[in-house]
């Protein structure tokens, strides 16, 4: 037992010896002698159960072969990080990872550079090597041997360390990543604070190696936290942050914002968010809030899809904590190391969909003169149309908006923005970023609702000079953070172009106006955008005055103004000037000086149709008589009913006016175009549109009318049914004759003597105008302008005397074709003459009895054809004024020659005249009628071409 | 079992399921440092023999609790398995089953033309699947 104990102990010393020589040969480098004595060593020790010198000969033997296989080495870095214990472990690393790496690159390369295992020459050499995989092996086996031992967990370590650099060498990640998963777990106790940082730092340098960049940063991560552990007096924040900087490349995070604009968010968010606050809160400790402020607000900003409800309002929180201390900025933050962090703008808070340039209101909207537009084009090109130029022109379109912004006005752009945070928003200082021009934003302040839908937000801003201008983007201030947004770098911003063109000042014209301003607005067809809608309610036929008064509130003179109306299209006809005005006492005034004031008078006229249809065909039918074609002069007009007719309104006539009463509205624009200043050199105005609304109530009605022949046939009467429609008393009056009182409602009929009107003058004056209209339209246009001579002598006006209102009354509307034909002047004036005297009036023509009388038939043919011959029959009779007419008077009267004249043909404009005699037997009242003989009209000419004054004759007494 | 997760393509997930709610980071890290060993796994099957190639990788690594397994699709979206390490009665065959049944569920998933390729995921049936997997498995 002693001798086997001896030899025992005898082989163990043996064994132990060889493995010191070993390692002394391999220290001097002879590798051959080292490998024989390892050898030796582990054959020995194998033997006698000695683990920790078998496991330590093992790994000299592994060392040894891999020194031969890899004469490179698996890094200076190994000996340099013994160098260097007292440094930061994770800096060293850092400083050699380089190198290192270029020697691990190829290893193949090696083998066929360096000593060939192949080769006859290095067989005697290579026959107590290790191969590439028995090296692995026997690591293996010398880690198991080590890690029976307690104390010999650094060396176990130590041992598996080696391994994985070998096993880098030979790109076998796998296996190595065992390794490195045993190494985890080696139990090495009593280590100091900065020992456990130093491995995991080595920990984690090997995942590099090995391709393990998740563990690596993992690691990483955990030796930063090591440094501030609670255990440690003096936590090292500054080592902390900085170990915590080289994990994000392990975490695929970026400090630049940039990165996340585009696509889908990359990598892990739960622990990258894990490792942004770590961050966050190592830079607060290290004292340098504002790298805190960027961490947070990129966290803030990039994170923001992945934060729950809870923690954007913890982490908003303690962001406006850090920035009441030292405020986000756009500057760039430059780490000592010469790490850059970005600014962050926050894009997101709050999230702009939509940017929209607006154009000026249309008030203040210019308009390129046409005339100087046409020069321009002509100027550019001698062709009136080329495609180079459109393509051109569209190419500009792609980014130049249309419209142009004022110098000196105040331009704004609208946003569509959104809060997505489940609080309420501030926005301050929120302002636009622009180039090119000299602009001055004014900033604004938002309070955004939580989770508020598209937002609409519109920022102003004021161009000082002239040129064009770019949107770049817009500045805000949230959570105290400022943040320049540019809308290149925003995601799916939808804009209709940013480039703007500002032209020079122009004045500023304000109108205000006499009248109401009115909450109507003109129909939306209209097509011209107006500023101010102005309201008034006259009686049809009233005029009214508008005072406009035009102020210049803009800082350029106002230097030229011109003024234009556009009546806007209604169902109802208008009479006579809508709107009428002088511009030559306003425009005397100018240049109107800022802040000076100018009016302009306009006189609103609201003449519409006076009939009421509906009635008119009525009594038409009813009061056939008067107006039917039965030739005037026929004795049975005389039954017809008396001149003035009081007829109260009967109910369901009353519920007809009822429905006339609706108002009609007439609606007009007024257009201003002015301009002045810097941009009328330009050739730019400014139109500003006033809407105008007219309510007509109806004043009067005429519900009938008729004509009644006058004595004379030069003249006729016109029979006007007035009826009063409004709820006042009204007196209605026409020329020469006298007032007539209506009250509300009333019905009156009004007589007025007119002459005859000779048409056959007018209708010459339209002659051009019609000359291409159809023949209806010409038929209309006579007409209308037949209506408008008869009016302006009718001269109809009324009066309210309680509303102290008056306007005219016009008959144009409701004069027809048979009313017009008997206002008309005959083309065949006849006239009839008594003893040489004309007889055309109610005054009776005095002749003695006893000597013949003369009469004469005069005919004039104004007509522009041939008429006649004629036969004309006098037959007299006397009238007992009690509807009882005397015809048989052949003892009475008695004609010298024939009682029958005839008259020959007459041409047009010719005159013709039939001469007869009458002898009076008795004194008396005579009338003469004069009749056609059947068969002697020709039927084609209308009847009333044949009215003949009947002739009233007063026989008398001879005196002498 | 502790954790079920679907990772994309690009190393993100799109679903993460684990029983013990408190302590979610931790499995979050443990995933996380596993895709490692996922993408080893994936660059060593070399793209020779994608056809036949085996969608299981096995066990990623273990730790002292826990085991990772891991089960890439052929559109490398990744499966990734946490289970307790004590629960012994869990073979590999039991392991590989279950991933089978997550990728079919997975696939039906993908069959929803209302579901976006890269969106989490958020299909009711996927989460009853990995409810009843989890119970299962416990």
């Amino acid at each position: 037992v002693l001798l086997g104990l001896k030899r025992h102990y005898k082989k163990r010393c043996q064994g132990r010896m060889r493995k010191h020589v070993g390692d002394l040969c391999l220290q001097a480098g002879m590798l051959q002698d080292s490998l024989v004595h390892y050898h030796m060593s582990v054959e020995l020790l194998r033997s006698v159960n000695d683990f920790l010198w078998l496991g330590a000969a093992l790994e000299g033997l592994c060392s040894a072969s891999v020194i031969y296989h890899y004469p490179g080495g698996t890094g200076g870095k190994s000996r340099a990080l013994r160098l260097q214990g007292s440094s930061l472990p994770a800096e060293a690393a850092n400083r050699h990872r380089p190198g290192a790496q270029e020697v691990l690159i190829d290893p193949g390369a090696l083998t066929t550079n360096g000593i060939n295992p192949d080769t006859s020459a290095e067989i005697g050499r290579a026959k107590n090597c290790l191969s590439p995989e028995d090296i692995i092996d026997k690591y293996k086996e010398a880690i198991s041997y080590y890690s029976k031992y307690k104390n010999a967990g650094v060396i176990e370590l130590e041992a598996c360390v080696k391994a994985v650099r070998v096993l880098a060498i030979q790109k076998r990640s796998m296996e190595a990543s065992e390794f490195l998963q045993n190494a985890v777990y080696i139990n090495l106790r009593q280590l100091s604070e900065e020992e456990k940082i130093q491995r995991y730092s080595i920990l984690s340098e090997l995942y590099q190696l090995i391709g393990f960049h998740r563990k690596s940063a993992f690691f990483k991560r955990v030796a930063a936290m090591q440094c501030v552990a609670p255990s440690i007096a003096e936590p090292g924040w500054r080592a902390c942050y900085k170990l915590l900087l080289e994990t994000l490349p392990g975490y695929s995070l970026s400090l630049d914002p940039k990165d996340f604009n585009k696509g889908t968010h990359r990598g892990w968010a739960a622990v990258q968010m894990r490792l942004l606050h770590e961050l966050v809160y190592a830079s607060r400790r290290m004292g340098n809030p504002a790298l805190s402020v960027r961490h947070l607000s990129f966290l803030l900003q990039t994170m923001l899809d992945f934060l729950s409800d809870q923690e954007k309002k913890d982490v908003t929180q303690s962001l406006e904590n850090y920035t009441s201390k030292c405020p986000g900025t756009m500057e760039l933050l430059t780490l000592p190391d010469g790490l850059t962090l970005p600014p962050v703008p926050f894009t997101k808070l709050p999230i702009v969909k939509h940017v929209k340039l607006l154009s000026l209101p249309a008030s203040l909207r210019p308009h390129k003169m046409k005339s100087l537009l046409g020069q321009n084009v002509s100027a550019k090109s001698p062709f009136i149309y080329s495609p180079i130029i459109a393509h051109n022109r569209g190419e500009e379109k792609n980014k130049k908006i249309d419209f142009q912004w004022v110098q000196g006005d105040v331009c704004e752009v609208q946003l569509m923005v959104y809060n997505p945070m489940p609080f309420e928003l501030r926005v301050e200082n929120m302002g636009l970023l622009t180039s090119g021009v000299e602009f001055e934003a004014l900033p604004a302040a938002l309070s955004l609702p939580a989770e508020s839908g598209l937002y609409p937000v519109t920022l102003v801003g004021v161009p000082q000079t002239t040129g064009t201008i770019t949107v770049n983007g817009y500045r805000t201030t949230v959570f105290g953070v400022f943040s320049d947004c540019l809308l290149d770098n925003l995601l799916g911003v939808k804009t209709s172009g940013s480039t703007v063109e500002v032209i020079p000042a122009l004045p500023r014209l304000q109108i205000s106006t006499s009248l109401p301003r009115s909450a109507h607005s003109l129909q939306p067809s209209s097509g011209d955008e107006i500023s101010t809608n102005v309201s008034v309610q006259l009686y049809n036929g009233e005029t009214q005055q508008l005072i406009i008064t035009l102020e210049n509130i803009g800082m350029e003179p106002l230097e030229t103004l011109e003024v234009t109306s556009k009546i806007l299209p209604t169902k109802e006809k208008l009479y006579g000037d809508f709107l009428n005005w002088k511009l030559e006492e306003t425009l005397a005034q100018f240049p109107l000086q800022p802040g000076k004031v100018a009016t302009l008078a306009i006189s609103i006229k609201a003449k519409l149709d006076f009939s009421c249809q509906e009635n008119l065909l009525q009594d038409l039918s009813d009061d056939g008589i008067s107006v039917s074609g039965f030739p005037l002069s026929s004795p049975f007009r005389q039954v017809v009913r008396p001149r003035v007719e009081n007829r109260p309104a009967t109910a369901p006539e009353g519920s007809k006016v009822g429905d006339l009463s609706h108002l009609k509205t007439l609606e007009a624009v007024l257009n201003f175009k002015y301009s002045g200043g810097p941009g009328h050199v330009e050739g730019y105005y400014r139109n500003l549109s006033l809407g105008l609304h007219v309510e007509v109530e109806p004043s009067v009605f005429f519900t009938r009318v008729s004509t009644l022949p006058a004595t004379s046939t030069r003249q006729c009467h016109l029979l006007l049914d007035v009826f009063n429609s409004t709820e006042h008393e009204l007196t209605v009056s026409a020329r020469r004759n006298e007032e007539l009182i209506l009250h509300a409602g009333e019905c009156q009929r009004m007589a007025i003597q007119v002459d005859k009107f000779n048409f056959e003058s007018i209708p010459e004056s339209l002659g051009e105008n019609g000359q291409f209209a159809n023949p209806k339209q010409l038929e209309e246009e006579r007409q209308e302008a037949r209506g408008l001579e008869i009016n302006s002598k009718l001269d109809i006006h009324w009066r309210i005397p309680s509303l102290k209102r008056s306007g005219e009354a016009s008959v144009e509307g409701l004069l027809n074709q048979l009313v017009l034909e008997h206002l008309q002047l005959a083309p065949l004036q006849w006239d009839v003459l008594v003893d040489g005297q004309l007889c055309d009036c109610d005054a009776a023509a005095a002749c003695p009895v006893g000597d013949p009388v003369r009469l004469e038939v005069r005919l004039t043919n104004r007509s522009p054809r041939c008429v006649g011959p004629f036969a004309l029959t006098v037959v007299p009779f006397q009238d007992h004024q009690n509807g009882v007419r005397n015809y048989d008077l052949q003892d009475t009267v008695s004609f010298v020659g024939s009682s029958t004249f005839h008259l020959e043909a007459v041409q047009p404009s010719g005159q013709s005249a039939c001469l007869g005699a009458l002898l009076f037997l008795y004194t008396g009242d005579f009338f003469l009628h004069i009749r056609f003989q059947e068969g002697s009209r020709s039927k084609e000419l209308p009847p009333s071409w044949f009215c003949l004054p009947s002739v009233h004759v007063r026989a008398l007494g001879a005196q002498a | 079992m502790a954790q079920i997760a679907v990772i994309a393509k690009e190393n993100y997930p799109l679903y993460i399921r684990s029983t013990p709610m408190e302590n979610e980071l931790k499995f979050h890290y443990m995933v996380h440092t596993s895709l490692d060993v996922v993408d080893e796994k994936i660059s060593a099957m070399g793209k020779a023999l994608v056809d036949q190639r085996e969608l299981y990788l096995g066990l990623l690594y273990p730790t002292e609790d826990y085991k990772v397994y891991g089960y890439v699709t052929n559109s490398k979206v990744k499966f990734v398995m946490v289970v307790d390490s004590s629960n012994t009665a869990l073979r590999d065959n039991e392991i590989r089953s279950m991933f089978r049944k997550l990728h079919n569920s997975y696939t039906d998933v993908m069959c929803n033309p209302f579901y976006n390729p890269g969106d989490r995921i958020q299909s009711r049936a996927f989460d009853n699947m990995v409810t009843s997997m989890m119970i299962q498995v416990c």
